[in-house]
């Protein structure tokens, strides 16, 4: 295993863009300015979103699994996408589908859904997804040789737990995860730059098993989402089910016994070339095995094949229009139409979104790889901090807490540009009442029960008082990658209050990491070297930054301060050579974070003032007395000697 | 449990000034497009995006700050809450349930306009519906130029004022949450 991994200038790890499709994963990079789709394990750039498990242990991605989805479709997982995030009560048992889903034994184990592999093994869909980001990851090893920081993309329209979900995942896959990125807003960023158009855009992604529908605004370098619209459950794949249903009963297999996961699998695997051969004929016809022997003919005409999706055509018409009221906007205001996802080449669904927005949809995008580019290219921007672009990307569904009648009182609507947060102040209802809880949810519905639940904040620690008398403060801030954060303060006493978090789904961190040692051969061992590795490459890049914003805004820094920082990073860099552990770096690491703190403050100031004098950073040396604010006026007059050192050091 | 407040982001549980946090004079009537070009310049200094290279710290710092600038956008874009946070600026407390008793002709046009949205609903009737809401429409630019006025008025002794202003935010609140309702009964519907 290779241990030494340093951080090398002259030849960075290349940044990549993933898209986690539901049917096809991409990945890509910047090179030369243009992104480029890699070469998956397939030999292709759309690796098939399949893993099989066998029975033997050994593990399948892409085209070699799908040749086992009709064989054995319980250990061949399709689609896992749609359950990420999802308990076990989320399944619908009326769905048609190939799965075998392992009956949760204990409450906590209802939190995820499980794939029952037989002979006792079952998996969760973070660990599929997690396999498929591993070749991923791998082919871009073999082609790039030191790969950085990846963009993973998910649905505008994913919750929060979903996207908690996509994240374990790619942790699980050993990727440095920089940004969840939405994929309409990755669509447009890649169409964006690459046409530089300006105006107001309408992103239609119908993928596999998720629609969304965002609404943008690109003004030169920059894409503000105006709002954005969905549905996690809608996409190709229920139109290969609704086929599927019809060849089945034309199968001889009416009753729900008849159906077995062999007999679902090859149904649904011929509905889905059906769909693909009605793309450019009219129709189809497909000889399909009878059950009792011989074959059954099955015939579809495109025509039929539209009025069977026009319900779900129209669902996403409902939702395009309540995105374009939210946006403020109508469809006569959009000035171009980009569509996304495999889906959108159905005929149907092209002339469907023509009658919606009033125009033809743009050409000039492939609707398989746009979202990967645009992955690759915000992965490039944020691994040089770039501010080329300005993505400002929006809350799609709103946050809220559970109120004492079950309803839900919504402290961040949707559609807010993010990061966002806001606070809310609760106080006890019994005397000496030491803790409380909160229940998170995320949704439009009125009930607390209708929408997604997060999770439940436990509050611990309050100090014994009077009912009524205590003002705890809860902060529910989104970042920028629209997972939510809780904090909590007692403000009489401005104590920071113990918030334990016990989510509604999916894998604690304990879990995941424990999941990160069970899949390392040597366990503990490699895990332990790769956290050292990864923190030695963390350290040599907040070296090199810091050493280059002190060219920048050396000045800000006086003397004292300034020897600080010095010796933190003289510290950090004699532990990135010599330490054994992670733990010894990450010390070193929030030492110079600590020593730079109130600096990067003052840089910050000195970035806002110059962003509202409309100014570029570097041109402001001149106004920096008026620019730097009042602590660092004084301190510049304040300290004479310190400031001739100051711009020595310069 | 009650939850007393949601408010924008602030450090010290005190309600941030929209207008401090973004720089611009307080004031009813607002150029909107400066308000964005103001938002977005604040964002491209502060969004994470720019400071992936810093310390954790610092990508704290940026973040907090970030959220501060997109609450205060947030308040300052909508009208009524606007209009709040003026009334807060001048020192006039504006929480929902302050605004005095409204008067009877008020009432009575509330009662009125609901019983005609919940017939237009029933009715299914697209037409009522859209002459409904453009009526409201309607009122609700004009309590939007009063509600300038007023403010500029205001500016002296905002004590005096205070009765108008905050009968006139309370016609916008429900004016606004009924053009919100007559939206959603057309989604609904259509």
């Amino acid at each position: 295993m290779v241990l030494l991994d340093i951080f090398d200038p002259k030849a960075p790890p290349k940044p990549i863009g993933i898209d986690l499709g539901t049917t096809h994963s991409l990945v890509a990079y910047v090179r030369d300015g243009r992104p480029v789709t890699l070469t998956t394990c397939d030999g292709t750039a759309l690796l098939p979103s399949v893993v099989h498990y066998g029975e033997h242990g050994s593990i399948l991605v892409g085209a070699a699994a799908t040749s086992y989805a009709t064989r054995q479709p319980e250990r061949t997982l399709q689609s896992v996408k749609r359950f990420m995030g999802r308990g076990a009560k989320d399944v619908d048992p009326e769905e048609l589908g190939a799965y075998r889903f392992k009956r949760p034994e204990s409450e906590a184990e209802a939190a995820v859904v499980r794939f029952d592999l037989g002979q006792g093994r079952s998996v969760t869909p973070v660990e599929v997804s997690a396999e498929i980001l591993r070749s991923l990851k791998q082919s871009a090893v073999d082609q790039l040789t030191h790969v950085g920081g990846v963009v993973l993309t998910v649905p505008a329209y994913f919750d929060d737990a979903q996207r908690q979900a996509t994240r374990d995942a790619g942790r699980l896959a050993g990727l440095e995860v920089l940004r969840l990125l939405n994929e309409p807003t990755a669509a447009a960023l890649a169409y964006g730059l690459d046409q530089k158009k300006n105006g107001t855009f309408a992103v239609y992604d119908l993928g596999g098993g998720t629609f969304d529908v965002t609404i943008l605004l690109l003004d030169d370098g920059v894409f503000q989402v105006k709002s954005t619209g969905g549905d996690s459950a809608l996409g190709g794949d229920d139109m290969d089910r609704l086929i599927a249903e019809q060849m089945l009963v034309a199968m001889g297999c009416t009753e729900p016994s008849t159906r077995t996961s062999e007999v679902v699998s090859i149904a649904l695997d011929a509905a889905r070339q059906a769909k693909h051969v009605l793309t450019d004929e009219d129709r189809v016809v497909v000889q399909l095995p009878k059950r009792g022997g011989g074959e059954a003919s099955y015939e579809l005409s495109r025509a039929t094949f539209d009025s069977m999706i026009q319900p779900l055509l129209e669902r996403t018409g409902r939702v395009c229009r309540r995105a374009l009221r939210d946006a403020g906007s109508s469809a006569s205001a959009i000035d171009g139409v980009i569509l996304v996802g495999g889906a959108t080449r159905v005929p149907r669904v092209h002339s469907y979104v023509e009658e919606l927005f009033g125009q033809k949809p743009l050409g000039d995008i492939d609707p398989d790889r746009v979202v990967a580019y645009g992955a690759a290219i915000q992965a490039e921007l944020l691994a040089q901090a770039s501010d080329e672009v300005l993505l400002l990307d929006v809350l799609p569904l709103s946050l809220g807490i559970e109120t004492m009648g079950g309803g839900v009182d919504k402290i961040l609507p949707r559609n807010l540009t993010i990061p966002a947060g806001a606070k809310s102040v609760f106080t006890t209802y019994a005397d000496n009442q030491t803790g409380f809880e909160i229940h998170v949810v995320q949704g439009e519905r009125e009930l607390a029960k209708d929408c997604r639940s997060l999770a439940r904040f436990t509050l611990k620690g309050i100090p014994p008082m009077p009912a009524g008398m205590a003002r705890l403060e809860v902060a529910f801030d989104v970042d920028e990658n629209n997972l939510l954060k809780v904090s909590a303060r007692e403000l009489t006493t401005g104590i920071e209050q113990h918030v334990e978090v016990k989510p509604s789904y999916g894998l604690s961190d304990d879990e995941v990491e424990q999941m990160l040692i069970d899949a390392l051969d040597h366990g503990e061992e490699d895990f332990a070297a790769r956290r050292l590795v990864e923190a030695r490459v963390e350290a040599s890049r907040l070296l090199l930054a810091t050493r280059k914003g002190l060219l920048d805004d050396g000045d800000l820094l006086p003397a004292e301060e300034r020897r600080r920082v010095d010796a933190a990073m003289e510290e950090l860099e004699a532990a990135v050579q010599s330490a054994g552990r992670a733990g010894v770096v990450q010390l070193k690491l929030d030492a110079l974070d600590a020593a730079t703190h109130d600096w990067a403050g003052r840089r910050m100031n000195r970035a806002i003032q110059a962003a509202i004098a409309g100014k570029a950073v570097g041109e402001v040396e001149k106004d920096v007395a008026q620019a730097e604010g009042v602590e660092a006026h004084l301190e510049r007059h304040g300290h004479r000697a310190g400031d001739e050192d100051t711009k020595e050091a310069r | 449990m009650a939850a007393a407040t949601h408010s924008p982001s602030s450090r010290s549980g005190v309600p941030a000034d929209p207008f401090i946090t973004l720089g611009v004079e307080p004031g009813f009537e607002i150029d909107l497009a400066a308000l964005e070009r103001r938002h977005r310049d604040l964002s491209r200094a502060l969004h994470p995006d720019r400071h992936q290279d810093k310390s954790a710290g610092a990508r704290r710092q940026a973040l907090s700050r970030a959220i501060e600038v997109n609450e205060a956008f947030r308040h300052l874009r909508d009208p009524v809450l606007r209009a709040e946070a003026l009334l807060r600026h001048l020192g006039i407390d504006a929480a929902e349930g302050q605004e005095p008793k409204a008067s009877p002709e008020l009432l009575m046009a509330v009662m009125e306009g609901r019983e005609r949205l919940a017939q237009a609903r029933a009715a299914k009737d697209g037409a009522a519906l859209s002459t409904l809401a453009a009526e409201v429409a309607g009122e609700e630019r004009k309590t939007l130029a009063a509600l300038g006025e007023a403010f500029a008025d205001a500016r002296q002794h905002p004590s005096e004022h205070r009765d108008r202003l905050l009968d006139l935010l309370g016609r916008l609140r429900y004016q606004r949450r009924f053009l919100e309702e007559a939206a959603l009964i057309e989604e609904e519907l259509f």
